[in-house]
């Protein structure tokens, strides 16, 4: 709550500054590493609002931000978010401890994750699948940056739209 | 004591175990030959939706996006994407992978590009726009495309619709 009070604070008490050129999401801070949710109803990025980077969730249609409750620490850096389709899983790297690790957040249970522990190596630039059950991201365990797939497992609720069927996937069989 | 059938008995538990719960990392084998998900060289900013892995790889002595099909566990061909003169950057792709979205630097220009798998066509989306634009996300329909954009000095979020178009209702500032 107390970040989605501070952003509705920071954008009511600020004149408003009339867009000019192209159509920007707020042109008074550095906003960077935007993400889609699948349905493109959703914008996650990353932004030095409040004096620290943070991830924020912004609705498009409903345009407003929406709260992220202990995604965002004071000790800890979150950056490079991606989304699933309907924005309920946020995939991002998170710096609060020796090793940059990537986590989960779950916008329905409010609480994170992390993906990489017990896995050797360094990690960045995670990207969840829309269903939400599979994160790409980057290691080095070869001594390059090399492309790993983490499956979350058959059990994980999928974030699909309702009409969607289940899709081939990485570890259905060949056709 | 029978000690065998209860160890295998134990083991079956713990393999059941193993394969049920958690996260676990896929095996897609390492291929020296360049036709599989990683190679000898570096591969990078990998995005996955469906069956299909998006990313970019120094396999071929410059920087080209690749696209890999997990399911038939090969690399799927991109006829007109990669050019000698094209560097490719941090692509995106819709859910059925029919649209890839990425970073393209063309003398000295960067632009985001967009891919059209069944026409074969690729579009640069960000020819009128002044300064540095880089990180595309697509929608899963790939109909709505963000990036970043540093036309006003800093790096701010723009939303076009794939024909390269500022897409109407992308909020301005919220209003008091």
């Amino acid at each position: 709550m107390g970040l989605l009070s501070s952003a509705i604070a920071l954008t009511a008490c600020s004149p408003t500054p009339a867009p000019s050129g192209p159509v920007a999401l707020d042109s008074r801070y550095n906003d960077e590493q935007p993400a889609l949710s699948g349905d493109g109803r959703f914008l996650a990025f990353v932004s030095n609002r409040e004096g620290m980077r943070n991830i924020l969730l912004y609705d498009l249609r409903e345009q407003r931000y929406l709260p992220l409750p202990r995604l965002n620490r004071r000790d800890a850096i979150a950056e490079a978010p991606s989304l699933s389709y309907t924005g309920r899983y946020i995939a991002y790297m998170a710096s609060d401890s020796a090793r940059p690790e990537v986590e989960l957040y779950d916008r329905a249970t409010q609480q994170t994750k992390i993906l990489t522990i017990g896995y050797r190596g360094w990690f960045r630039n995670p990207k969840i699948s829309p269903d939400g059950r599979y994160i790409v991201f980057e290691t080095s365990n070869r001594g390059q940056w090399d492309i790993e797939v983490l499956d979350r497992g058959p059990g994980v609720e999928l974030d699909l739209p309702d009409y969607q069927r289940p899709q081939p996937s990485p570890t259905s069989s060949s056709p | 004591m029978n000690v065998l059938p209860r160890a295998l008995f134990s083991l079956t538990v713990l393999s059941l175990l193993a394969s049920c719960t958690g996260p676990r990392l896929l095996n897609f084998p390492y291929d020296p030959s360049g036709r599989g998900l990683n190679s000898q060289f570096s591969d990078q900013n990998p995005a996955i939706a469906g069956r299909y892995i998006v990313f970019v790889s120094d396999r071929r002595n410059s920087q080209s996006i690749y696209l890999y099909d997990t399911v038939n566990r090969g690399i799927v061909e991109l006829p007109g994407l990669n050019a000698s003169d094209l560097l490719a950057e941090t692509p995106t792709l819709s859910d059925d992978g029919r649209y890839i979205a990425f970073t393209g630097t063309r003398n000295g220009a960067t632009d985001i590009y967009l891919y059209d798998r069944t026409t074969r066509q690729l579009r640069n989306l960000t020819t009128n726009l002044n300064g540095q634009v880089r990180n595309p996300s697509l929608s899963a329909n790939g109909n709505a495309i963000a990036f970043e954009s540093s036309a006003t000095g800093q790096w701010d979020v723009l939303i076009y619709n794939r024909f390269g178009q500022p897409i109407n209702g992308w909020p301005t500032p919220a209003s008091p």
